[in-house]
């Protein structure tokens, strides 16, 4: 124990019963403070829930964990050329699988097209899957299917993107021509009849693309047995960023390929994302400053109230590290009030969120909020990021009665004294 | 006989705006270990800022101040506090006690500052004291649950619980009735003498000056008059 000090214990019950000396005072600003955490918590869960989801999305409907490549497409990868097929599919993907942490491949042929029902026509993301074989295994776009059914084995037809059906007006039973450009550059039509609709809540699937059999694409295309992309999935357990980099380890000594994480593939998206927290980050942050500045002032006005009191505990040898060690208990404990009132209150709400949900499309229909997410959001409940807020709230709080608390030990005991 | 505190040529002047005022205007006085002395003079006779230098509460324009054989002069804020902690034991006119600490707790306070880690040692001497104040059966109460009489005697207690060099008391006696003036005065004569604690106190009031050993009167900034009087001798 440091002389002139009180012990962390005796300065932080000193400090929690100066605080009950103005309750109301003290509640009002507690109250601000757990208002902006509530705020911050039910933004955090929610926008962690979305992000989530919306990762999910991404991994189950588009791009997988990772994708390969031929040397050259990802590059090129928006103008969706067939000049960089990966040949020598069943080679490649028995060394990919022998990848500790991989769960499944899967070959898939992306390219553009044009999609007419005879009177409209949009041009389109076509993707050419394997139904019989291996792409259920790494994409869930069976549960994504809203009207019809999914694609059969052998079974010639098209899943449509559901905001596409809208557009043209058709249904599982309709027909659409399908309008491409071969590898060779010759244009190739084919009328397929639609199977199913797909509702991911993932514009460019649901507003922009079709899905029909890896062999129809390879047969209209001249393919043969190329494919675009394999895509991967990893074990539900593995973790991400390690098995990446045994994959890519894996797959760099193989001539003509690239592998990239799903991240590398959506780094718009991902940008994107950064934006927004970034976005959310300044709006909570002036907002929790607000609430800070709250007790600042509270801190201020009894630095001011008890200046007769500080003069005698300076006078009976209280340093001036003490004083300001009060003052920033203080501080914090009104933080760490306000933060733990905010805080349960917020959990209520998460818990409830994260086990009902919100319904997104009751709230926003088809809107698109920026993220793949349709249907509902769930609310992420994360114990370990409400206690870090809480924390977070406790510390932040104590850095507002910095000033206060400067103020307060700084003072001359003399001069305290007389303080009228 | 050992001394207390001596002050030697003191000066104290305060800016007021572009003014100077001197307060105190060349004071040596030697405060004899065990003494009871009394300073009396009229407001603005520089009793209260005596009192202010003795206790390191503020520092002097000249002069040079020893308590406990130790110089005050030249030491920081930090040193200062360690030095009224280890030296001294203040009794403030209006009790000055912490409203959110209880008796016990309050008169606590100087021994957790003073470093005493040891709960128990620091619970006996604490409670011996407020016995011997005569406040044993309100120990746990807070000071707003006291009368003024009682709260002066919180305030005698946490000034001596630590056995100071040192008690500087300013006026306090001025926030009292005079029967409960007698008492605290009775107290603090009472722990003079068994303890041989030394007591320095300001006062106007001829009635607290009689318990005294020694009185010194102060004009202007000046000593006008230093005399040691018997206890109980009527002072004018």
């Amino acid at each position: 124990m440091i002389p002139g000090t009180l012990q962390p214990w005796a300065t932080l019950r000193l400090g929690w019963r100066n605080l009950a000396r103005n309750r109301r005072r003290t509640w009002i600003t507690a109250t601000t403070v757990a208002f902006a955490v509530l705020l911050l918590q039910l933004s955090l869960s929610f926008m962690t829930g979305i992000e989530q989801q919306s990762f999910d999305n991404l991994i189950n409907y588009q791009t997988a964990h990772a994708k390969l490549f031929a040397e050259g497409y990802f590059a090129n990868r928006d103008e969706l050329p067939l000049d960089y097929p990966i040949t020598d599919l069943e080679a490649l993907q028995d060394a990919i699988r022998g990848v500790d942490g991989i769960a499944a491949t899967t070959p898939r042929l992306t390219f553009s097209a044009q999609l007419s029902n005879g009177v409209d026509q949009l041009p389109c993301l076509g993707t050419g899957i394997q139904v019989a074989g291996s792409d259920t295994d790494v994409f869930r776009l069976p549960q994504a299917v809203v009207e019809g059914t999914y694609l059969q084995p052998d079974e010639e037809g098209l899943l449509l993107g559901s905001g596409l059906a809208t557009f043209f007006g058709v249904s599982p039973g309709d027909w659409l021509t399908v309008l491409a450009k071969t590898q060779a550059g010759a244009y190739e039509a084919l009328d397929l009849p639609i199977v199913g609709l797909l509702g991911t809540g993932n514009p460019l699937i649901d507003q922009n693309s079709f899905l029909l059999p890896l062999q129809t694409a390879r047969y209209m295309l001249d393919m043969q047995d190329a494919a675009t992309e394999v895509a991967v999935r990893f074990d539900a357990t593995a973790r991400e960023p390690a098995t990446l980099r045994r994959l890519q380890g894996a797959t760099e000594n193989l001539d003509g390929l690239e592998t990239k994480g799903w991240r590398d593939i959506e780094e718009d998206f991902m940008a994107l994302v950064e934006v927004k927290r970034t976005g959310r980050g300044i709006f909570l942050g002036i907002f929790i400053i607000m609430a800070i500045v709250g007790v600042t002032n509270t801190i201020l006005m009894a630095s001011f109230e008890r200046t007769r009191e500080i003069g005698m505990l300076m006078a009976i040898g209280l340093r001036g590290a003490g004083i300001r060690r009060l003052f920033l208990a203080e501080g914090a404990l009104t933080g760490l009030l306000g933060g733990a009132i905010g805080s349960a209150i917020a959990m209520i709400f998460i818990a409830y969120w994260a086990t009902v949900g919100l319904d997104l499309t009751a709230m926003y229909g088809d809107m698109d909020i920026g993220y793949p997410v349709a249907g509902i959001l769930y609310a992420a409940f994360s114990i370990k990021s409400i206690v870090i807020s809480w924390l977070l709230i406790g510390v932040l709080a104590a850095l507002a009665a910095l000033y206060p608390a400067a103020r307060a030990s700084r003072q001359k005991p003399v001069e305290a004294l007389r303080y009228v | 006989m050992s001394v207390a505190a001596r002050l030697l040529d003191i000066t104290k002047t305060y800016q007021v705006g572009t003014v100077e005022v001197p307060a105190v205007r060349g004071v040596s006085l030697e405060v004899e270990a065990g003494a009871f002395l009394s300073m009396a003079g009229p407001s603005g006779s520089g009793k209260t800022t005596l009192l202010n230098l003795l206790g390191a509460l503020d520092t002097p324009t000249s002069g040079a101040i020893w308590v406990g054989g130790q110089a005050i002069g030249g030491l920081s804020s930090k040193d200062l506090a360690d030095f009224r902690n280890t030296h001294l034991g203040f009794v403030f006119q209006t009790f000055n006690l912490v409203p959110v600490l209880t008796v016990r707790e309050n008169v606590e306070l100087p021994l957790q500052l003073h470093g005493i880690t040891d709960k128990g040692d620091r619970k006996q001497r604490v409670e011996r004291l407020l016995r011997e104040v005569g406040l044993g059966d309100l120990m746990d109460r807070r000071p707003a649950e006291l009368s003024g009489g009682q709260q002066q005697r919180v305030a005698v207690a946490r000034a001596l619980v630590k056995n100071p060099t040192l008690v500087l008391a300013d006026e306090p006696t001025a926030n009292l009735d005079s029967h409960t003036a007698g008492e605290i005065m009775a107290l603090m004569q009472s722990m003079n003498e068994k303890f041989g604690t030394t007591f320095v106190f300001s006062t106007h009031d001829p009635l607290v000056m009689e318990h005294a050993t020694r009185l010194v009167r102060l004009r202007d900034g000046l000593i006008e008059s230093d005399e040691q009087i018997e206890r109980g001798h009527h002072v004018v």
